[in-house]
């Protein structure tokens, strides 16, 4: 699985790094960075799967 | 009124079959969070339609079709038996949903997160009333919007405010109509009157007065008596929880499905989630039908379901809106009257504002949930707003 982020879409909520705190996280400006390039560790993939679903404004996709 | 009752099945018998009532947020938090607590049984879901992520439905999808996929909730992962059919009653005792097409599921456990429907103003028969709830309505509603010239949007709360100011940013010209000012009464006058004026500053005009929709097909809506005709008119009145289905089965439907602190219904294994469901404040109910609200709700039935402990509330009290491009994320009690504390930037915004120990508002900044709940966390320790609030 690979995450998809729209970044343009993004409002910062940060309820993803709520979710999976391993997989995303906010800069200071409360912009979004996704701490994994390419494939998500397997370990991650449910935690970051919630994280997905639980974007409030649609701004992630599984890719 | 009923007392509570206790978990389904005989204590300590194993939950396996798990229905779902819906899979929109509150459902599909349920789901996940019951997969995610290691739940194996057969989990099943009862819902006509894809579940759909609401909150872009007034924002990124009505302003262009490159969201409309993202809005439509995947559960491949969770391994769900969906039934693409409407819930049509319950038989309380023997523990059985019924289904539009004839199906019975039995369970251990029924979360219903049924969700709600537009409240509409139109009279018996009269066509051409427009709403927004299900994807569908948001594609109807951006394609009315590429060509209405005067635009009439009935009811000024948040999803009012957002779609006058898609059809605003769509270049039509736009009217929200209310019988009480705008946003006041959901957000206190003081984020009322930037949001207004942000909205005034967009070209979108106010009325305040008795409404009625007008013609058929509706062309217009009349306030008080007069007419003011419209090639377009959205209501935006706010929506009533979908538990009709449920009527007959002893369940407390005041206002909605009542649950408690545990998103327990009246009835024995039944939980509710989300829209669909009001919660229990005293003698009284309370409903506010959030995003962030049927989050904590799935995630409190999912986990009471299991009978692990209840980590959090069932009120959640985080909500948005963006109004002609400005931005208001508050995390707290609403409405907040007077003027807030500045505890960054400036009090129209951008700024992050706080009013007493109990709620904090981001106004046209990016901030995230995260950052509002440490923000009030850290009010709350210093007893912020214990004193006055200065000017």
């Amino acid at each position: 699985m690979r995450i998809a982020a729209d970044l343009d879409r993004c409002e910062g909520h940060g309820l993803c790094v709520d979710q999976a705190p391993e997989v995303f996280d906010l800069d200071d400006e409360g912009d979004l960075v996704l701490l994994v390039e390419g494939e998500v560790p397997a370990a991650q993939e449910a935690a970051a799967g919630r994280a997905v679903d639980a974007c409030p404004v649609a701004a992630l996709r599984r890719a | 009124m009923s007392g509570v009752a206790g978990p389904g099945s005989a204590p300590g018998a194993p939950v396996r079959d798990v229905v779902v009532v819906g899979g929109s947020t509150a459902g599909a938090t349920a789901m996940r969070e019951l997969r995610g607590h290691g739940f194996d049984g057969r989990l099943v879901l009862v819902d006509p339609e894809a579940g759909t992520n609401r909150p872009p439905l007034s924002k990124a999808v009505l302003a262009g079709e490159d969201a409309d996929a993202s809005v439509l909730m995947d559960h491949a992962a969770l391994d769900v038996e969906h039934h693409r059919t409407a819930a049509v009653g319950l038989d309380a005792a023997e523990r059985v949903l019924r289904t539009a097409d004839g199906g019975a599921h039995p369970y251990d456990a029924l979360v219903v997160a049924s969700g709600a429907r537009a409240r509409r103003l139109a009279g018996p028969g009269q066509r051409g009333e427009v709403v927004l709830r299900t994807l569908d309505d948001a594609r109807r509603l951006r394609d009315r919007l590429g060509t209405a010239g005067a635009v009439v949007v009935v009811g000024a709360g948040f999803l009012g405010l957002e779609v006058a100011s898609a059809a605003a940013r769509a270049g039509a010209a736009v009217t929200v109509v209310d019988t009480a000012p705008p946003l006041r009464r959901l957000v206190g006058d003081h984020l009322a009157d930037v949001l207004v004026r942000q909205a005034a500053g967009a070209g979108i005009r106010f009325r305040q007065a008795a409404v009625r929709l007008s013609g058929d097909p509706v062309d217009g809506v009349l306030l008080d008596g007069a007419h003011l005709p419209a090639d377009l008119v959205v209501t935006c009145a706010g929506d009533e929880p979908a538990v009709d289905w449920l009527a007959g089965t002893g369940a407390d439907l005041r206002g909605g499905l009542v649950i408690d602190e545990r998103a327990r219904t009246s009835l024995p294994g039944v939980w509710a989630a989300g829209d669909a469901a009001v919660v229990r404040r005293g003698d009284g109910v309370v409903r506010q039908p959030f995003w962030a609200n049927a989050v904590a709700q799935g995630r409190v039935a999912a986990a009471d379901v299991l009978r692990r402990p209840v980590d959090g509330p069932v009120l959640d009290p985080y909500s948005w809106t963006e109004v002609a491009g400005l931005s208001l994320k508050v995390l707290g009690l609403l409405p907040v009257h007077g003027p807030p504390r500045v505890v960054e930037g400036a009090v129209e915004g951008p700024g992050l504002l706080a009013w007493g120990d109990h709620t904090v508002a981001a106004l046209g900044l990016r901030s995230s949930a995260p950052r509002l709940r440490a923000l009030l966390r850290r009010r709350g320790d210093d007893g912020a707003g214990s004193g006055a609030s200065p000017q």
